[in-house]
């Protein structure tokens, strides 16, 4: 093991080796949060991936020199997750609350009717009662929206912070909400089937399309079989 | 803990390793793939539809005018914030085969389509305007 050099000397046990791992690793982090919340938004991804590459090489270089890091495919998991649950909560938060904004209109819309007419079809129609809703009007959509962000999204996020704390609660919530990455794509795939006219009717890129694009977004399955498989022992209680 | 697993990752042993290392490969792919997806989406799309050709809003409207088939379909910009939903007026010029599975009717928007879109409904115009003044019509009544 590498010796630590610090203020207290080079003489460090294993506190001081704690803390300077500690250290080092919240020093990565903060490259890759930075970098995260850029990819989280979407169109500024691009300018995210280069400070999240380097919060990673930073975390590297620490693991490296002797100090006690995250293993990376925890690190990994964790930020893409949260990459992964942002990109879909945005999107669907846009067309739920700000489906009558010109970037909705020409990005969520556009979208739908290049790969997808459940955003295309009659789209700012839909009604509660006398109240208008907009944005999507496919049949189903708007619950699945509502009650993946809410159920699905918004707790993975908060399980994939735990992860990234090496708790153990996290791991096994990521574990949980994961899993729920099973109903969505059954649920949501059928869905879309059933009323496959709606959504690939006189779109440009149908059904294949949707897969080609859609197919990042299956991260969570990647996280499960490290999930079950890793010793649950280096997440504390 | 056998000496092999004190070379891999904290964390994995060494009937996962393999496992474990592939999954790495495929989560570093799906990361970089997702984020410069997402990053190109929206340029990708207006440049696919007509833009800059096209203005923003000028895509905007012409994909209103595909989904309504109506001419006169033009997006609000800025749409008041409490405002009725846009698509209110135009729903019923539509094409549908209506049913418990409705089908739509409306054109495939394919590479630059709403430029062309846009200039045959420009000529459209410009003849309809042209065949009102030969009969001698207000053209004011006819121009959009």
């Amino acid at each position: 093991m590498t010796t630590t050099a610090n203020s207290s000397g080079p003489f460090g046990g294993y506190d001081v080796h704690q803390t300077d791992s500690k250290a080092a690793q919240w020093q990565a982090d903060k490259w890759m949060i930075g970098g995260t919340l850029l990819m989280g938004t979407g169109v500024l991804g691009v300018f995210g991936l280069p400070l999240f590459f380097y919060g990673l090489h930073l975390q590297h270089m620490a693991a490296k020199s002797g100090l006690s890091m995250r293993p990376l495919i925890v690190t990994l998991i964790g930020y893409l997750v949260i990459i992964d649950s942002s990109l879909n909560s945005l999107g669907w938060s846009m067309d739920l609350l700000a489906n009558h904004s010109l970037i909705n209109r020409v990005l969520t819309a556009g979208w739908g009717a290049v790969f997808d007419g459940g955003y295309f079809w009659h789209y700012n129609e839909l009604m509660l009662g006398d109240t208008p809703i907009g944005g999507a009007g496919a049949p189903g959509e708007k619950a699945w929206e509502i009650s993946l962000i809410i159920g699905c999204f918004a707790p993975r996020m908060a399980a994939a912070i735990g992860l990234l704390q090496m708790k153990r609660w996290g791991q096994q919530w990521l574990i949980v909400t994961c899993w729920m990455g099973v109903i969505v794509w059954l649920g949501y795939n059928l869905n879309m089937t059933f009323y496959a006219d709606i959504r690939y009717s006189g779109v440009t890129f149908p059904v294949l399309g949707w897969w080609i694009y859609d197919i990042f977004y299956i991260t969570p399955f990647l996280a499960l079989p490290y999930l079950h498989t890793v010793n649950r022992e280096i997440f504390s209680e | 803990m056998s000496e092999k697993d004190k070379e891999l990752p904290v964390g994995t042993t060494e009937p996962f390793a393999r496992m474990h290392r592939w999954l790495q490969r495929g989560l570093f792919v799906c990361l970089v793939a997702l984020v410069i997806e997402a990053s190109l989406s929206l340029p990708g799309l207006l440049i696919w539809f007509g833009w800059p050709t096209l203005s923003v809003t000028e895509v905007c409207h012409e994909l209103m005018k595909v989904r309504w088939h109506n001419d006169d379909a033009e997006c609000l910009v800025p749409h008041p914030l409490w405002g009725d939903n846009e698509g209110t007026i135009y729903r019923d010029t539509a094409y549908d085969e209506w049913g418990i599975q409705p089908r739509p009717k409306y054109r495939g928007i394919h590479y630059r389509d709403l430029v062309t879109f846009r200039d045959e409904r420009l000529a459209r115009e410009a003849a309809a305007r042209e065949a009102a003044e030969a009969q001698g019509i207000d053209v004011s009544a006819v121009a959009p």
